[in-house]
């Protein structure tokens, strides 16, 4: 069997988008009312408790990709850029667990990543403003890694996430200027939360290699409970429960060529990720295929705990959102 | 719905990972296993990449440009030191120092230890280890030596590594010096390799 395990660098990146008009449809009520409703608060506290919640795990999750995205929903559509940096590897070679006939190995998780999505208003009171949010997220955990044969393996492992995100409002349409004020001090805008998400999982893995390609056929359902612990808005806190399942079929081919003395790889992936909760809602879309491709140089064994270093892109898509990511793709061994 | 969906889906793989600890098959890897087929050389002359070994220098030949190291894995091997080694004049027995080597190996299937040879006889192989792990993706040769270390070996890309196996005996047939860093010089009398 061989060693197992990987850390990825994936997608350092650019793309776009994803839905972020929150609560600007409050600030077209609010200021004229003077004070919001309670229907209002906990639509507001909703909506954008979602947004937060699904804005962190997409920022700074390691399962899911970098990149950016467009979505689309609504009245409005946002542009969302993620840079991320982590992934995931199980340590070492994996040991006998007693008689059981499993071995295990510790795994280790994690990530962290920076989002910043706009929403430019082209239309009716709002039109030239701009609405800004910006989320740091970053996450660690592990488990473990536990070998039935020497191809199926699962992985139940816990990670802890801490998120910081913040808003930041530009007026220019001659209502928001007049309301301003008003809209800051309900909270509505210009706001800022920290949250702190747990989030336990359970990695099925099957691994098999025909000749010399690796096809590796996964599926993680992956849980997430996101609460803030300080907010700048009276009005704004998250309080969530999400659950991902992403299911997936990566295929690694030698080339049987070399480049600058080492051998070319190509493969990639197709997943499906299901998503379930407050990210289905805060994404607005149920799904999110990926399809990523890459080709890379093979290093095992020849640099100190890199796998290989290369390129890597991917595309993103499902009902209401689409996105890609290109960037360096570099894997390690433990 | 979807919570009913998941405690569903939950229950079920439970289920299955319970019946795979029940059933679980795993070994650890295993050099110390008789390889399948019949004894046969599988090949030999296969290229390693250089690898870096810790090693004492037992003794040199100046002229000829080799050494013999004991290396760390308890293995002694008498090997040529490359051109580009500068400071060769400095080696001297005893050195304790850390050599980047390549190797060229021979790969076998031996039935206790011997190799059928022409005539219907057969001849004893000695080997210096067993292959413990392939991996033929990554060109990926562990291997296991009679102290019980481990090393892991990138092979050319012409290596059969599809037609090696755990318990294949292997023979270091030639290696070169590629680069020596003394780590600790030794006091002892310069020593020469007997012919």
């Amino acid at each position: 069997m061989t060693t197992k395990g990987s850390l990825c660098l994936s997608s350092i990146s650019l793309r776009t988008g994803i839905v972020v008009g929150v609560g600007t449809s409050l600030l077209m009520a609010a200021p004229a009312s003077a004070a919001l409703t309670p229907a209002e608060i906990n639509d507001f506290r909703n909506t954008v408790g979602n947004r937060v919640e699904a804005a962190t795990i997409l920022g700074g999750d390691y399962g899911i990709g970098g990149g950016s995205y467009f979505s689309s929903g609504g009245n409005s559509k946002a542009d969302i850029n993620v840079s991320k940096f982590g992934g995931s590897g199980d340590v070492g070679d994996p040991q006998s667990l007693g008689n059981l006939g499993i071995g295990w190995q510790p795994s280790l998780q994690g990530s962290m990543g920076y989002l910043t999505a706009k929403n430019n208003f082209q239309s009716g009171l709002l039109d030239g403003d701009t609405s800004e949010y910006k989320t740091f997220a970053i996450q660690f955990g592990g488990g473990a890694r536990f070998w039935f044969d020497d191809h199926f393996s699962i992985s139940p492992t816990v990670m802890g996430m801490y998120g910081h995100t913040e808003n930041t409002y530009t007026a220019r349409s001659a209502f928001a200027l007049a309301n301003l004020p008003e809209a800051k001090q309900l909270g509505l805008i210009d706001w800022n939360v920290d949250t702190w998400t747990i989030r336990p999982s359970l990695n099925l893995q099957y691994e098999y290699t025909w000749h010399r390609t690796i096809f590796t056929l996964s599926s993680e359902p992956t849980y997430f409970y996101t609460e803030s612990f300080r907010s700048s808005s009276p009005n704004l806190n998250v309080n969530g429960d999400s659950e991902a399942w992403v299911n997936k079929i990566d295929v690694d081919v030698p080339l049987g060529v070399e480049l600058f003395g080492h051998e070319l790889r190509t493969g990639g992936y197709f997943s499906r990720t299901d998503l379930f909760g407050d990210l289905q809602n805060g994404l607005n879309t149920s799904s999110v295929y990926e399809a990523h491709g890459r080709l890379v140089l093979d290093f095992l064994g020849e640099l100190w705990k890199v796998k290989w270093i290369g390129l890597g892109g991917s595309y993103l898509w499902g009902d209401n959102i689409h996105g890609w990511s290109i960037g360096a793709d570099v894997a390690f061994r433990f | 719905m979807a919570a009913n969906i998941i405690r569903r889906v939950v229950f079920n793989l439970l289920t299955v990972i319970t019946a795979l600890i029940l059933t679980g098959c795993w070994t650890p890897p295993n050099a110390n296993v008789q390889p399948k087929g019949e004894p046969r050389l599988i090949q030999s002359g296969v290229p390693v990449e250089s690898v870096q070994e810790q090693a004492t220098v037992q003794a040199v030949d100046a002229s000829l440009r080799i050494i013999r190291l004991k290396l760390s894995n308890g293995s002694l091997i008498t090997c040529k030191v490359s051109q580009r080694v500068a400071n060769f004049d400095q080696i001297q027995s005893g050195d304790m120092v850390k050599v980047t080597l390549t190797e060229e190996l021979a790969i076998y299937v031996l039935k206790d230890g011997r190799l059928p040879v022409t005539g219907g006889t057969d001849e004893a192989v000695n080997f210096n280890a067993k292959v413990q792990l392939v991996d033929p993706s990554y060109r990926l040769l562990t291997l296991q030596y009679s102290n019980g270390q481990t090393e892991v070996l990138k092979t050319d890309l012409n290596a059969k590594l599809l037609e090696m196996q755990a318990g294949d005996a292997v023979v270091l047939q030639t290696a070169e010096a590629m680069a020596i860093r003394i780590q600790k010089q030794s006091v002892m009398a310069h020593e020469t390799i007997p012919n």
